[in-house]
């Protein structure tokens, strides 16, 4: 996802920046011409000297811009929930996988389960399921590597 | 708009919104610079600057929605039959319209300054 | 409809690379370096001895009870709410209970507060000295030049804005002096800040405003100059006249009515 982004705006960035060029060179181009021509013909240079872009370089910026908005578009964060159960139920499934940025960190104002201080509750404790791990350690010889973690 | 008690129901996480709302400011920030040079490349002038604005503006709005709401709609769509705006923000306002005047003074700079060098 | 001409004035295409650039690459240094300079000097909050943190804390637990009052069985609310109305109502938690009573300091001569003065001082000052600066460097060196035109037109009540040191009555309001460049500047460096830095940076002029406002808010609350007492006092009033209502009340209905097919 985020090369796919990247070159989109980095092409997009090309063609802008070829666009931004032409439209000197033209205006530039246009200006002496202008100059010139009014020099020697007349003393009329106030309406002449609004120069009209060619229309393939006006395409080209209409288009560059378009383009490198989709590459920032598809390069930022993914927005989140903003109800309580979706965003939990999200944090839930996904778990630190959701919060992958790009480059492969967590985000940093990723907190966990919002809920797990419910976890703990006696009344919430799955102890069939603590049984099962204690037997596991049990059977794996019981040396004190750190209890499971639950 | 959500009443009270609504609220008090289905309560909503204040940290998901400020992140949403960051997100959009940045890219608007990001894209309002990018929209004065394309103005400035073309020369606008006045109103049809400040429209080309406008019309990009609403552009990316409508590509954020494209790449970003609509596919966690998708998602739930079978779960809650609303519109998919209701999952990221509180009204879909805030999408269309959010940033919009942050990124102008930004787009005002650019465009002048591209106006400028383009035309010299 | 007259066509008004526009007006062209010729420029030195050196006017680009000698006064535009290096204003805005000043104005872009000089924004990193107060973001990093700020940073740099912030001080790390002072610790408070017990009894203050204690009258804080204890003004916010009632605070946060009455926010989020309505997610707890109303036997509990009400356990809380008694305890909390009653001690506020004594003073218990007052940092020096004999002083109940009595008017606030004067806060010049507290040094606690002359701390956190000084802290609000400098983060203006980190704002005000470059910002004097630039504007005496633009003045003394590049005052007096039209360097670009605005794409857009303007009344004629700009025309003192823009064109500040240019003496021509007859100019297009359009035309703008290397000052009114600076000013734009400030305004719109904004996203370039944004993007360089991250959104919370300390060089962007709308986090500085919202954040004298801010803290301004937040210190209002157990700054100098306020009467803690007085500050229980409508807090336990506040609990007292809030109507409790349960969110869990009726849950069962509102549970059925979602898995109804």
């Amino acid at each position: 996802m985020t090369w796919i982004s990247k070159s989109v705006t980095g092409l997009g960035l090309l063609f802008l920046a070829h666009a931004c060029y032409s439209a000197h060179e033209h205006s530039a181009l246009h200006s002496t011409s202008t100059a010139a021509l009014s020099s020697i013909a007349s003393h009329s240079t106030t309406a002449s000297n609004v120069t009209s872009l060619p229309i393939d370089i006006s395409i080209e910026t209409v288009v560059a811009v378009f383009v490198i908005c989709v590459g920032l578009v598809l390069g930022s964060p993914e927005l989140r929930p903003i109800q309580w159960r979706v965003w939990a139920g999200k944090i839930e499934r996904e778990g630190e996988k959701g919060f992958m940025s790009s480059d492969g960190t967590v985000d940093k104002d990723y907190v966990g389960n919002p809920f797990r201080v419910l976890e703990s509750r006696p009344g919430f404790i799955d102890i069939r399921k603590q049984r099962k791990e204690f037997a596991e350690w049990v059977r794996e010889g019981g040396v004190a590597v750190g209890a499971p973690k639950s | 708009m959500l009443t009270e008690r609504q609220l008090q129901i289905s309560p909503i996480v204040q940290e998901s919104v400020m992140h949403n709302t960051k997100t959009l400011t940045t890219l608007h920030n990001l894209t309002a610079s990018l929209f004065g040079v394309g103005a400035g490349i073309l020369g606008l002038e006045s109103y049809p600057g400040f429209l080309f604005y406008l019309i990009f503006s609403l552009i990316t709005s409508a590509l954020v929605y494209a790449f970003r709401v609509r596919p966690g709609f998708i998602e739930e769509s079978q779960a809650q039959g609303n519109s998919g705006m209701g999952r990221y923000f509180r009204n879909s306002m805030e999408l269309w319209t959010g940033g919009l005047f942050e990124g102008l003074s930004g787009f005002v700079l650019t465009w002048t300054l591209f106006y400028g060098l383009v035309r010299a | 409809m007259a066509q008004i001409p526009v007006q062209t004035i010729h420029r030195d295409p050196q006017l680009f690379y000698w006064i535009l650039i290096p204003i805005t690459v000043v104005m872009i240094l000089t924004g990193v370096l107060r973001h990093y300079a700020t940073v740099l000097m912030a001080t790390e909050p002072k610790k408070q001895e017990l009894p203050a943190i204690r009258e804080q804390r204890s003004l916010l637990r009632g605070i946060n009870l009455r926010t989020n009052a309505n997610v707890i069985s109303p036997a509990s609310f009400q356990a809380r709410k008694d305890y909390l109305v009653n001690a506020y109502e004594r003073g218990d938690f007052l940092k020096d209970p004999d002083k109940k009573g009595q008017a606030a300091a004067n806060p010049m001569t507290d040094p606690a507060a002359m701390e956190g003065m000084m802290g609000m001082m400098k983060g203006n000052m980190a704002m005000m000295i470059p910002q004097t600066l630039i504007m005496g460097w633009i003045n003394a060196f590049f005052s007096g030049f039209v360097i670009i035109r605005l794409p857009f037109p303007l009344t004629i009540k700009f025309k003192s804005m823009l064109q500040a040191g240019v003496g021509t009555r007859d100019m297009d309001p359009q035309w703008m002096s290397s000052i009114s460049w600076y000013v734009l500047c400030i305004f719109g460096l904004q996203s370039v800040f944004n993007y360089l830095l991250g959104s919370d940076n300390a060089a962007s002029q709308m986090a500085q405003q919202m954040g004298q406002m801010g803290p301004g808010a937040g210190a209002q609350m157990f700054g100098p100059g306020v009467d803690p007492d007085k500050q229980f006092k409508a807090e336990a009033e506040n609990l007292s006249v809030l109507a409790h209502e349960y969110t869990l009340e009726g849950v069962e209905d509102r549970l059925l009515e979602t898995v109804r097919v």
